[in-house]
């Protein structure tokens, strides 16, 4: 064929109405006899929110990209672009969408908006399973060398060497042994295991189907968050298509080395993403976590040998065996390699998922992919990092690289690689509340500091927010945290005070004000707030008098806005539509 | 054997202990609550957190295996503070001053204190809803602090899993799937969850002192006059150890058979189960295994080497024969006096056979012949002078009280007013007995239900019972009640006849309505006549069952009291005179056959003391194995239904030779009825928390 036209149709890409994209495609194509020449493939999301993304691939011809596209946009595309040659300037992709991708690398997520995920032999002619046809070769030993070899740091937030965990699993002694893929992506707001799942499953199979040949293992367990419908389904097409193939099965390419893999959903509860939750979810028992030793590589699924592995780091592994340890090592910095995908949201222009070398500082990512602040008069504060269990980031740490340690170092962590960004306008007691609300409702109830210490910690941050602090309530959390990290069951416990912690640590002074001041730096805390206008910052541009719903704000051209405080029922509104933090 | 080091303690351990159980096993206390020997660890209330050399964190010791060379510290200032703030935690969560002083929690944390963190700090209490409905336990999960050891041992050392935890985080909750009331999951009540939980937020609902615990959580055993171990047999039927199960009541009672067919089973009345739906049918369960009889315990029973003592029994009674058969065994030579010509005495002469078939009685009683108990019928004793000149060293009385009581009204001596006691024994020993067409009975006892029963069985036309009180008050068996009605004896409550009249061709009784007042001495209502109420019943006969006294000959040389019973010592049953022992009717007044044979236990072991011996009168017929803590799941466990006793139809039980009502139970029905007892003495061996120390 001639050409081929990509739409995006991960799960936002169908939310947006790719599904109708496509059937316009399909129908103007047949209108335009065209159906022979131009070939409609469904690809996975970039990692990019733009509605719908459609790339026409004309042979001989550089490929255009269009965004924002609907199905009503269809027509003309097919007329002016495919029949007249001339691209359709108007719905082209813009510089923005040329930005986010221009400063990444994409390896996890080369596959995904470029193959059709439903199809292995789209993924077979991109080189897929031409790692497990090399490793069929290598000894499982060699195979493990390799990972070690090539630095490669579990994706799931530990960050511990993967290699050195295969190795464990390989040691462990045992008739059977497991390897399971979390895909239990918990952290609000990340999504880069879904984009992967769905836009490139079979790199995940790829991936687990070498870790079980490595360890010895016979069987695979994908536990995936049943939120995530599309990503289950395309999972079991690609494990019917691998199994159809003989990737997977039974004496995989006569190599007399057999690997079953299996699908099982997961209710959601964030702890089941911690391993030995997760292991006891598989199992048909209540996702609660158990203490370790031993570690799943001695005792894990149904007590046999087990490693667990995240998405992310599965899908690296065809890349390490193929283009050599070497050349991964030679990515990121000296004890962080390879590249890490992020999931910046927030205060930011672009979010979405970014995938970027190790050691990339936070402020270029933001200021690269990221695009910049969402608004350019508010300035960055502070990033967090690493979802619920992470900690908040000063912008004066912003030009850290991003690695592991160093994230640990800040007192954050990398996790899953949840990044928030805040600017001015975000309260860190808020923040910390904020999160802690997430640990408290997720906490599985079974060790009394995660259960009990979080919620009570979460009720004073209420009681600091509410403008009801003191002095003693600091020390409290300072003590309580301190008993929470150091004496709870699992990481969700043990990581939960993070965000508290962190915010103790590097805004202290804005706990100092909600408590001594009874005042609210961010003009976020509604309790704290005036709702008076700040003659000293106000613009005058009136930007509050348009929002507020209530017809409370008494402004006129020139003038400083006044809020009248009988009709005001503090929203809100204009305190967040103020560039310039002019109400208090 | 690991060598360890604890708080600068050099220690040798188990291999396979935790840290934990070496800690305690050498004496050193680390705090804990959900901690349980007889559970696995899951170190979810973190107090046993411990410093150890070389590992990252603080560890729990409840889950941390001993390593050779392992250096443990228990008790640093830091661990200090951070388990007061985890009790400050769970006080948050759980008051301390609502859970009982007594339970584990509470001298946790008075052994740990709690650290001052919040000054003024009050929390909202959770106000859960108590779980109150459900049968013998209370679940209050405003107390409960999720340790876990209720749910875990409920699957773990049972099988069942009837409870888990519901929810997450602070909302965690433990209760059945779908908060389904108890009885409706696959809870097999037994209480191992409350046995292990440290707070008291599952709790019995019956409450005791700890010296009455036993007695008031395995009832049935306690309940029995002879102490039959009831929670034993009741479980080796439910693993079909029948032989098994007879041999423990064996080993308390010689006649098995005799009290499956007629014990009034106080047992039941106590059963736990009936807190669920009804008692466990345990006198049936037992007459069951008397039914299969194979001899096996016989080969265990061991009669002592003859000691030369020679013992004399008056009355061959349930009391006299027991207090044989146990003396016997012990090595003395006895001989029983009977005064009727079979032994057996109320046995014999005062249940009728449709009750005890006299097979079942002649049976029971050959065993003890075998074992070389001399039985003399025909052989009223006037004195035990003679006795004793015959060269008795110690004598055992028990006469019975087998005399009818008068009612005192005038008429009652006409020759056709007969007494209830005596109808029952001229008919058991074949007498001809004429009682015309219609009679009435008066008495509310076991007693006064035989005669009206039997009566019909003799080819009356109508058989009335007069009773001066309600049927809730009548001292008879429920299912003999029951019976009674079914074949159409006809209850006239709240009734009592205060003249006899000749009639034109019978009985003219006249008789007095009553209604109940207040209650009396004994907790029952007292009845009391409505003036003006009189009727006149014309009957053929008039047989008053209201009860019996005993004649105790002059030449006895006994005390008696002022009812005409022979005083004897409670405990050992002693008399006024030496040598000469007494017990059950005739120092109890009329009883029953399982209290009677609790006197002859009793007598046996005065006696054998008496003459010597060590009163040790315990056998042991069967092979005890440790129960087996699994219970598993029964489908539908607490809608089980009692087991209906099998009975013949009414119109075959009027056939000649008095032809037994009551069947025995069969294989699957017995089975399914043992499986449904509660096994309450599981919990008694789950092992107790190790405490802090005083």
């Amino acid at each position: 064929m001639a050409g081929k036209i990509l739409i995006c149709m991960g799960s936002s890409g169908i939310s947006s109405g790719a599904e109708m994209v496509a059937e316009a495609f399909r129908s103007e194509l047949k209108a335009h006899r065209l159906l022979d020449v131009f070939e409609v493939v469904r690809v996975g999301d970039r990692g990019l929110f733009r509605d719908v993304l459609v790339d026409v691939i004309a042979e001989g011809k550089e490929r255009i990209i269009y965004e924002y596209i609907k199905a009503e946009h269809v027509g003309r595309i097919v007329t002016e672009h495919l029949v007249g040659g001339e691209p359709v300037k108007d719905l082209l992709a813009g510089d923005d969408y040329h930005r986010f991708f221009e400063g990444q690398m994409r390896v996890v997520l080369g596959h995904c908006g470029e193959i059709d995920p439903e199809n292995v032999d789209a993924y077979v002619a991109a080189g897929g399973y031409d790692a497990l046809r090399k490793v069929l070769q290598m000894t499982p030993e060699a195979v493990i060398e390799e990972v070690k070899k090539s630095g490669l740091r579990g994706r799931g937030g530990a960050g511990f060497p993967t290699g050195l965990k295969w190795q464990f699993g390989r040691g462990a002694e045992g008739d059977v042994k497991y390897v399971v893929c979390n895909a239990d992506e918990g952290d609000p707001g990340a999504f880069m295991d879904r984009s992967v799942l769905e836009g490139d499953p079979h790199a995940v199979l790829e991936g687990m189907i070498i870790a079980g040949y490595a360890i010895g293992g016979q069987e695979g367990y994908v536990y995936c968050r049943a939120e995530y419908p599309l990503a289950i389904k395309r999972l079991d097409i690609a494990i019917g298509q691998a199994m159809d193939k003989g990737l997977l099965g039974d004496n995989i390419q006569g190599s007399g080395f057999s690997f079953h893999i299996h699908v099982v959903q997961g209710a959601g509860a964030f702890v089941c993403g911690e391993e030995t939750a997760l292991l006891a979810s598989i199992e048909g028992r209540r996702g609660m976590p158990r203490t370790r030793p031993p570690f799943p590589a001695q005792k894990g699924l149904f007590d046999k040998p087990t490693i667990i592995n995240n998405v992310e780091t599965l899908a690296n592994l065809r890349h390490i065996i193929l283009r050599g340890a070497d050349w991964y090592a030679a990515i990121g910095t000296e004890k962080s390699k390879g590249t890490k995908v992020f999931a910046i949201a927030g205060k930011v222009k672009n979010t979405g998922l970014v995938e970027v070398p190790m050691g990339t500082t936070i402020r270029d990512l933001i200021m690269g992919p990221g695009g910049g602040m969402a608004r350019k008069l508010l300035k960055l504060k502070a990033v967090q990092m690493g979802g619920p269990s992470g900690g908040c980031i000063p912008e004066s740490l912003a030009d850290l690289p991003i690695d592991y340690d160093s994230i640990n170092q800040t007192g954050a962590i990398m996790g899953s690689g949840g990044m928030i960004i805040m600017d001015q306008k975000t309260c860190m007691v808020d923040l910390a509340r904020y999160f802690l609300r997430f640990t408290v409702e997720e906490s599985c109830g079974k060790c009394v500091p995660c259960r009990v210490g979080l919620k009570r910690m979460l009720e004073v941050l209420e009681e600091i927010t509410a403008g009801r602090g003191n002095e003693e309530h600091l020390v409290f959390l300072e003590a309580m945290a301190d008993t929470v990290k150091k004496t709870s069951l699992c990481g969700l416990g043990n990581t939960a005070p993070n965000p508290v912690l962190t915010t103790l640590n590097y805004f202290r002074e804005e706990y100092a004000a909600h408590i001594q001041d009874r005042e609210c730096p961010a003009h976020s805390c509604t309790a704290l707030l005036q709702f008076v206008v700040d003659e000293s910052a106000c613009t005058k541009c009136g930007r509050c008098y348009q929002v507020c719903p209530a017809d409370a704000i008494i402004w006129e051209k020139k003038q400083f806005a006044r809020i009248d405080k009988e009709k005001c029922i503090q929203c809100k509104s204009c305190v967040m539509a103020c560039d310039f933090m002019a109400i208090r | 054997m690991a060598r360890i080091n604890i708080d600068g303690k050099d220690l040798e351990v188990r291999n396979d202990a935790t840290v934990l159980e070496a800690a305690l096993e050498n004496g050193i206390y680390i705090p804990n609550l959900c901690y349980h020997p007889d559970l696995n660890p899951t170190g979810a209330c973190r107090l046993c957190i411990v410093e150890i050399e070389g590992m990252r964190g603080l560890p729990v010791s409840c889950t941390t295996a001993v390593q050779d060379g392992m250096v443990v510290r228990t008790n640093t200032k830091m661990l200090q503070e951070l388990r007061k703030n985890i009790v400050w935690l769970l006080v948050s969560e759980c008051p301390a001053d609502r859970v009982d002083k007594n339970t584990q929690f509470r001298k946790v944390v008075d052994y740990i204190g709690v650290s001052d963190l919040l000054p003024g700090f009050t929390c909202e209490p959770k106000n859960l809803p108590v779980a109150e409905d459900d049968p013998l336990f209370i679940r209050d999960p405003n107390l409960c602090i999720l340790c876990g050891r209720c749910y875990r041992a409920c699957k773990e050392i049972r099988g069942v899993g009837a409870i888990g935890v519901v929810d997450r985080g602070m909302m965690s909750r433990v209760t059945s799937c779908y908060d389904a009331p108890m009885r409706d999951t696959d809870c097999r009540f037994c209480g191992a969850c409350v046995e292990v939980c440290p707070t008291g937020a599952l709790r019995d609902k019956v409450s005791f002192t700890q010296e009455e615990r036993e007695d008031r959580l395995i009832p049935c055993g306690a309940e029995c006059p002879a102490h039959i171990d009831v929670a034993a047999y009741v479980g080796l039927i439910a693993q079909k150890r029948y032989a098994d199960a007879l041999a423990v009541i064996r080993e308390t009672v010689p006649f098995p058979l005799t009290l499956g067919c007629v014990c009034p089973h106080p047992c039941e009345t106590v059963c736990r189960r009936g807190g669920i739906d009804e008692a466990i049918c345990i006198r049936q369960l037992k007459r069951f295994v008397a039914d299969r009889d194979d001899g096996k315990w016989r080969k265990r029973l061991k009669v002592a080497p003859a000691t030369g003592k020679k013992v004399a029994v008056v009355g061959s009674g349930p009391a006299g024969l027991t207090a044989a058969y146990f003396l016997r065994l012990k090595g003395h030579d006895v001989t029983v006096y009977e005064a009727w010509e079979k032994p057996g005495g109320m046995m014999r002469g005062g249940i009728p056979r449709y009750r005890l078939p006299e097979d079942t009685l002649d049976s029971e009683i050959k065993i003890i012949e075998d074992l070389e108990v001399v039985i003399k019928t025909n052989s009223a004793v006037e004195s035990v002078d003679v006795l004793f000149d015959e060269g008795a060293d110690a004598v055992f009385v028990a006469v019975g009280a087998c005399t009818g009581i008068k009612m005192g009204i005038p008429g009652e001596d006409d020759s056709r007013v007969l007494e209830g006691i005596s109808l029952l024994k001229a008919v058991n020993f074949g007498r001809p007995v004429d009682l015309g067409k219609i009679v009435a009975v008066v008495g509310g006892g076991n007693v006064a239900i035989d005669a009206a029963r039997a009566a019909l069985r003799l080819g009356v036309e109508k058989s009335h019972i007069l009773y001066r009180r309600s049927r809730e008050e009548m001292p008879a068996m429920p299912e003999e009640i029951e019976g009674a009605l079914e074949e159409g004896v006809d209850f006239r409550f709240l009734v009592a006849p205060v003249e006899v009249m000749k009639g034109e061709a019978g009985l003219s009784v006249k008789c007095i309505r009553m209604v109940l007042g207040e209650p009396d001495d004994g907790g029952r209502r007292r009845p009391e006549s409505v003036p003006g109420s009189e009727f006149v019943m014309a009957v053929d006969r008039l047989i008053v069952s209201i009860g019996q006294r005993s004649e105790v000959p002059e030449g006895f040389s006994v005390d008696l009291d002022r009812r005409g019973r022979i005083a004897a010592d409670e405990d050992t049953l002693a008399s006024s005179r030496e040598g000469v022992f007494a017990g059950g009717d005739v120092v109890s007044g009329p009883a029953t056959v399982i209290q009677a044979i609790e006197a002859g236990r009793k007598a046996a072991v005065a006696i054998d003391k008496y003459l010597g011996g060590d009163g040790d009168i315990t056998q042991r017929l069967y092979e005890r194995e440790g129960p087996d803590p699994r219970l598993g799941v029964m489908q539908g466990f607490g809608r089980m239904s009692r087991a209906e006793t099998p009975v013949i139809p009414v119109k075959e039980r009027f056939k000649p030779g008095f032809p037994e009502v009551e069947k025995s139970f069969d294989d699957k029905t017995a089975l399914g009825e043992a499986n449904r007892c509660l096994r309450c003495r599981l919990r008694f061996a789950i092992a107790g928390p190790p405490l802090p120390p005083d």
